[in-house]
């Protein structure tokens, strides 16, 4: 994917860079809101990084400019004001999805290439497909290797979150936004024990394990 | 409809209602007060003025009423019955004395003209002046009376001659007025004494004056005084409800003003008339506090903000560095050490970012974010979480959430608070040897919503339950435990937002002890409890009271 970083602070900014560059993304950076949206309208980017507290001009309004252009980039707001109702602004404002500082460089990665992602014009899908397990969403069945899979709702929604992130990163902290609709961290491991029984039904009596820990960041469904 | 009777019953009570109101009012009282020791010190001045004009003009007139009497008396006790006769021989003159002639001239020129046994002497001396002369005759006792009777005195007693000595009437007289016909009663004060011969009663000198004038100026002055007193009350009650509810109505400005910087909103100031009247100094007194307050609150705020900013900036990428290495190092003893660096990197991220969020919450610049919800489908959402997790912990986890409730909440945070609740209860009940959780949702008392995790680990000692309310505080047996001491703190804080109660109290096993079935080593457990206040008028989502 292509991406621009907006970013004030250099240091952080770099580190960014050099974090998605290495996952295989190319990056450009933005030190202000001004370069920003010429730099957003003299090339076609797949994501925009953008922080909320930005030099010259607020990260909202490079947003609002955006979108009243008609520029449908994915966007993800970075913001140290991590309270959720600064997030409902972020994603009124047009952005795709918010992330709060402290942000650990898994997540943002993680996030990048998901709504990156999802700008792929195979939204409107009624069937899922990873490896032999396969999802249908009309019928909200599941089966791996002709097999049915029996899931609780919470299960089918969780697995269905992964299985649209399949070959990518799912943090822990997305799970808990998409699946449950939490916005604060728990301290115990309540995600991993979900995710468990997940594992439980889906990848306990088959031969190749499709759900992966990612250590020191989520999971990942691959085949 | 109700409405019209309530319509009718209205005015009386609002009538009743503001007068109580008033008479709680200090201002009101305080001016009340004023205006009545003024009224009074009117009226006392009044009453003096009277006594001097009216009261001491009747003594003056009483005074000289005896001084007459007692030259009548001198008068007949010298001459006796004979002193008319010789008077009437020797005609007016006979005492040389000039201040007596008037009086001496009155009863004998009169008297001389009337029968001698019955003289009953009454006329002018001066225009104000009446003087009887009576004397008993046993015969014509009557006709004295009668004619006495026609002055308004009290005849029929005088007429017995009783032991009274001094005898004192306010009498009527009919008087002629100057142009002839017509009577005109006049009121006089009549003094009289009995008088002797040979230690016999023989008759009674009167002696009186007209004081119809000092009269009628004491009764125009009663009447101005009392109709003066009334006025001046009725206006120190007006004055006092003007000037107590022109105060109040400030005063209420000020306590509305206070109560919605209560409730967050600390961009309110007091509206000021620039009077420089202690109201207005008080405004303007109370507008410094907020700005003060104000600018503390943005300061720490700008603190927090530039925390945030200059601290939580390099430790990201302190963390980020940590990550970055560990993923870079792959899989080997090294890398266990630098997630676990980045692991500590995240919790000193997570307690600071919960100090935020609890200074956020005391500051109550969420609270308009509250609307009126029904808690079942979140508790259940957080039930579903959070029973594998305890599952897995060894605890058994059973919820019981009524349907049908509401409370004024926000989704997040009520979560947030309940999830607290339930991970402390996993870490300190699961930690201590308990095994069961219990998630509750219940209809309290006067429509208050109690909602409570309850388990039955080893509880929190009674003197301790205030200060785990607090920041970073921890108990002993817990230090050893990973955490921040922030959990209640921010569950305290998100209550505080919602105006709900946070009560701790002894858990489920308490109830097994009292049954006499400790099973639980004596551990009580812990219960806390988020009491929620009624919401009014608000059934469901959407529709508010209004119509």
């Amino acid at each position: 994917m292509r991406i621009l970083v907006v970013e004030d602070d250099e240091v952080a900014a770099e580190y960014v860079k050099k974090g998605l560059s290495e996952a295989g993304h190319v990056v450009d950076l933005a030190a202000d809101g001004d370069t920003a949206l010429e730099m957003a309208n003299a090339a076609e980017y797949d994501a925009l990084i953008l922080d909320r507290m930005l030099p010259k001009k607020d990260g909202l309004e490079v947003l609002t400019d955006l979108r009243e252009a008609g520029d449908a980039t994915p966007v993800l707001i970075l913001s140290a004001l991590g309270e959720t109702d600064h997030k409902v602004e972020g994603l009124r404002a047009g952005g795709d999805d918010y992330l709060a500082k402290p942000y650990s460089f898994m997540e943002l990665l993680a996030r990048v290439e998901a709504i990156g992602r999802r700008s792929d014009p195979t939204a409107a899908v009624t069937k899922l497909k990873v490896g032999d397990l396969e999802m249908d969403l009309l019928a909200r069945t599941v089966h791996r290797g002709g097999q049915k899979v029996l899931l609780q709702p919470r299960e089918f929604r969780l697995l269905e979150c992964l299985m649209r992130n399949a070959g990518r990163v799912v943090t822990r902290t997305m799970l808990l936004e998409k699946v449950w609709d939490y916005h604060f961290d728990p301290q115990t491991n309540v995600i991993d024990v979900h995710i468990s029984r997940l594992r439980g039904k889906i990848d306990k009596e088959f031969e190749t394990a499709l759900l992966h820990t990612v250590r020191g960041a989520g999971y990942r469904l691959q085949p | 409809m109700t409405t019209t009777k309530h319509n009718n019953v209205q005015p009386l009570g609002d009538l009743a209602e503001t007068l109580g109101r008033l008479l709680k009012n200090t201002v009101f009282r305080l001016s009340l007060v004023g205006a009545l020791l003024f009224g009074g010190s009117l009226l006392v001045a009044q009453l003096i003025v009277y006594d001097r004009l009216v009261s001491s003009e009747e003594r003056r007139v009483e005074d000289s009423l005896r001084a007459e009497l007692a030259e009548l008396e001198t008068l007949f006790a010298r001459g006796g019955a004979n002193a008319v006769q010789n008077a009437q021989r020797n005609g007016i003159g006979a005492d040389d004395n000039a201040d007596n002639t008037a009086i001496l001239q009155a009863y004998f020129d009169q008297g001389a003209r009337e029968t001698l046994a019955r003289v009953v002497t009454l006329r002018d001396v001066s225009p104000d002046v009446y003087s009887m002369f009576v004397f008993k005759g046993a015969a014509v006792g009557k006709l004295v009376t009668d004619e006495i009777e026609d002055q308004g005195i009290n005849a029929p007693e005088l007429a017995k001659f009783d032991s009274r000595d001094l005898l004192r009437e306010d009498a009527i007289a009919l008087v002629e007025s100057s142009d002839g016909d017509e009577a005109e009663e006049r009121r006089i004060i009549a003094i009289g004494h009995a008088i002797s011969e040979n230690n016999k009663k023989v008759g009674v000198i009167f002696v009186g004056r007209d004081v119809e004038n000092i009269r009628r100026t004491g009764e125009r002055m009663r009447s101005a005084m009392t109709f003066s007193s009334l006025i001046a009350l009725f206006l120190g009650i007006l004055s006092s409800i003007f000037v107590a509810r022109r105060f109040a109505l400030r005063v209420d400005i000020l306590n509305k003003l206070a109560t919605d910087v209560q409730a967050g909103h600390l961009d309110r100031r007091a509206p000021r008339n620039y009077s420089e009247d202690e109201m207005d100094r008080l405004a303007e007194h109370l507008n410094g506090m907020l700005d003060h307050i104000d600018r503390l609150m943005q300061a720490m705020r700008y603190a927090g903000d530039s925390v945030a900013h200059d601290l939580r900036t390099p430790l990201t990428r302190l963390r980020t560095r940590l990550e970055t290495a560990a993923v870079e190092a792959g899989e080997n003893a090294e890398a266990d050490v630098l997630y676990a660096a980045a692991a500590d990197a995240d919790e000193l991220l997570g307690t600071f970012d919960s100090v935020l969020r609890i200074a956020r919450l005391e500051a109550g610049e969420r609270r308009e974010l509250l609307k009126p919800l029904d808690p079942k489908p979140i508790l259940d959402d957080l039930a579903e979480l959070y029973e594998p997790a305890c599952e897995d912990a060894g605890l058994t986890f059973t919820y019981d959430i009524a349907p049908g409730l509401t409370i004024m909440a926000d989704r997040g945070l009520l979560s947030q608070a309940v999830s607290n609740l339930v991970e402390n209860a996993i870490k300190y009940a699961g930690g201590g040897g308990g095994t069961r959780i219990h998630l509750s949702a219940q209809k309290g008392q006067r429509g208050r919503i109690r909602v409570f995790v309850a388990d039955d680990g080893p509880g929190i000692p009674v003197f301790d339950r205030e200060r785990v309310r607090e920041r970073f505080v921890r108990l002993d047996k817990s230090r050893t435990l990973p955490g921040s001491g922030l959990g209640l703190a921010m569950v305290d804080a998100i209550a505080d937002l919602h105006q709900a109660e946070l009560v701790l109290d002894d858990g489920l096993g308490s109830e097994a002890i009292l049954a006499g079935q400790d099973d639980h080593d004596g551990r009580p457990g812990l219960k806390v409890e988020l009491v929620f206040p009624r919401a009014k008028n608000v059934r469901t989502e959407g529709h508010s009271s209004e119509p």
